[in-house]
């Protein structure tokens, strides 16, 4: 048996592994906040925060949790927001299936409904 | 139309497209159910075609730009996959020749079918491409087959392979247009492909050499020296700095690969530095001269392979257009979510940062898709593995000593050589050593350095063992099988923590 015995145990004699399983991801809900990449230069890592300023500033929306939850943190003005693309908008607005009818009267331009 | 459908609802979604001419009129209020992508991966590599598998699995409507013919980008068509074949089987040609002999087979009329090894080369090239071919399908990854440049963040302009054009929207770009063979420094000597060859053509000669001379002695360069010379070329590799196999290999690794590399016949010119290479009377002369300067000196070869890195690919793609950022080496910056500086657009792999290993890559396409999908990913970068598939290996992960001695790391050093393995004696096959560096307080394994037979297997243990935390003990007191080169590496463990058995 190479379990060390509860004696040996109890005496704080047993090895204990260093080894760490994580085992399954545990995510939680919220996304990570963004670091400077660890393979990253000096340089590049110095300036993160500048390099942070530009990516919040690129694009008012984006799909991504983690634009997401930057807008959520954002000001006031953040909530008011255009779409440039419909699919940008919550997509309970969006209209998922056109008929077949529908299609059609986009295509001849309408003529389909006469 | 060169997207290959993979779905009824592609091709359902793609003449709605045409139908209502593929563009929402805000003003009109018109909701058009030409739904953007989830994820659009520009780049169908290691790192893209891995992203693009991952996200389709994660649930994101996903499409792969390549402009290739075949997927899986430069590693599977001509990098890591044709140069394991050719390696392989200059292997067994090699072993053929200059060993079997002394294990008791007799063979005679040994002789070489070029083209039969490059068609065997070819041959696992075209089934792997065609797996993933297979994979995107069952996936449900729409393959595009063009250029894709950007319009904006969200719209990418593709350039068919067949002529025409077509606009593909997407809510997530992920960015995998991995590397290129880098140019001479200062373009003083020309890839022709046929006698001044890159790795591209390197793999692909015609004839053997009779003298090939190989421009830098880092992974690419040494793996086809190694091919070419068992083949019968005599190779020269000329190398700027005083240490072959490149960033990240363990100096004391280092001395002893060159001096076995030395013993099979290959020559090193090292701390030497290329002036030119011109094309003469069918031969290409090499001018160099010594680092520091100083002697010129000339060489000869039929052959030239440059092999000095490689570089980022961004060309063509209109990065200035959006707006994301190019550090000076041409790297896409990024950030630890793979996000560039513009929001919906990731990068992945050899154009942005980090070692240009094609596992690195996957590992990044794994965790770009799962930042998209949950805003969470994990790679580790302190446990990615290198590997030499020379004969022998030499594969490494983590801290080389001399990294820890300039850290100030308190350090200890196991090591076993495979001369005292019963595997390695075995097979006739004894060359090398596997070092162990652990922390001196705490046992923690730092780095592992191996150089000998299947190296290249035996380092996902050690790798493993560093993704975990493990100490060097925990390693020693798991059972390893007997007779195995395994237990090689248990013994390296035991000698840093203790002392090995055999040894």
């Amino acid at each position: 048996m190479m379990h060390p015995s509860l004696r040996l145990c109890s005496a704080g004699r047993a090895r204990q592994p260093l080894i760490h399983f994580v085992g399954k991801r545990q995510w939680p809900s919220t996304p990570e906040a963004p670091h400077a990449h660890p393979a990253a230069p000096p340089q590049v890592r110095d300036h993160f925060a500048e390099f942070l300023k530009k990516f919040k500033t690129s694009r008012n929306v984006s799909s991504s949790p983690a634009a997401g939850a930057a807008k959520s943190q954002g000001s006031r003005s953040d909530s008011v927001q255009t779409f440039s693309e419909f699919w940008q908008a919550p997509e309970r607005l969006w209209k998922h299936d056109l008929e077949e009818w529908e299609v059609d009267i986009v295509a001849t331009g309408g003529a389909s409904r006469y | 139309m060169q997207v290959h459908r993979a779905s009824p609802r592609l091709v359902l979604r793609r003449s709605r497209h045409v139908a209502l001419l593929g563009r929402w009129v805000a003003s009109r209020g018109l909701a058009t159910p030409s739904e953007p992508y989830d994820a659009v991966v520009i780049g169908a590599g290691p790192g893209g075609y891995v992203a693009a598998i991952k996200a389709a699995q994660l649930g994101l409507r996903t499409a792969c730009i390549e402009k290739r013919d075949t997927l899986g980008g430069t590693c599977l068509n001509v990098g890591c996959i044709p140069s394991k074949a050719m390696l392989n089987n200059s292997h067994l040609f090699h072993q053929t020749q200059h060993d079997l002999k002394r294990r008791g087979i007799d063979v005679s009329g040994v002789a070489l079918n070029l083209p039969q090894m490059l068609k065997a080369k070819d041959d696992a090239v075209r089934g792997l491409t065609k797996g993933i071919e297979t994979l995107f399908k069952q996936n449900k990854v729409d393959w595009i087959k063009g250029t894709a440049s950007f319009l904006s963040p969200t719209r990418l302009s593709v350039a068919l392979n067949d002529g025409g054009e077509t606009e593909v929207d997407a809510k997530n770009v992920i960015i995998a247009t991995g590397s290129d063979v880098a140019p001479f420094p200062g373009g003083a000597i020309h890839i022709d492909e046929q006698q001044i060859v890159s790795s591209t053509g390197a793999l692909a000669l015609q004839s053997v050499p009779e003298k090939m001379v190989i421009i830098g002695g880092g992974i690419i360069g040494l793996e086809m020296g190694s091919v070419w010379s068992r083949l019968g070329a005599q190779v020269t590799v000329v190398e700027f700095l005083g240490a072959i196999g490149g960033a990240g290999i363990d100096e004391e690794i280092a001395k002893q690969f060159q001096r076995i590399l030395s013993k099979q016949g290959i020559k090193f010119m090292l701390n030497t530095k290329v002036l030119s290479a011109d094309k003469r009377d069918g031969k290409v002369f090499i001018k160099t001269e010594a680092a520091k300067g100083g002697q010129e000196a000339e060489l000869d070869a039929d052959v030239v392979l440059v092999s000095v890195g490689r570089t980022p690919v961004t060309n063509g793609l209109g990065l200035d257009k959006i707006g994301v950022e190019v550090d000076p080496k041409g790297r896409i910056v990024i950030d630890d979510q793979y996000n560039t500086s513009v929001q919906g657009v990731k990068c992945i792999g050899d154009v942005t940062f980090g070692p240009m290993l094609a596992h690195k890559a996957e590992e990044e396409g794994i965790a770009a898709a799962e930042y998209i999908k949950s805003g969470h990913g994990h790679v580790n970068y302190h446990a990615i593995p290198s590997v030499v598939y020379t004969h022998p290996e030499v594969a490494w992960v983590g801290k080389t000593e001399q990294e820890l001695k300039a850290a100030g790391v308190q350090y200890k050093v196991g090591k076993f050589p495979f001369a005292a393995n019963s595997r390695a004696k075995t097979n006739l096959d004894t060359e090398g050593q596997v070092k162990f560096l652990t922390e001196k307080e705490t046992d923690r394994v730092l780095g592992v350095h191996i150089i000998g037979p299947n190296a290249g297997e035996m380092v996902g243990e050690a790798t493993l063992a560093i993704e975990y935390g493990a100490s060097a003990e925990d390693i020693a007191r798991t059972t390893h099988a007997h007779p195995t080169l395994s237990e090689a590496f248990k013994e390296a463990a035991m000698a840093a923590y203790q002392k090995p058995i055999h040894f």
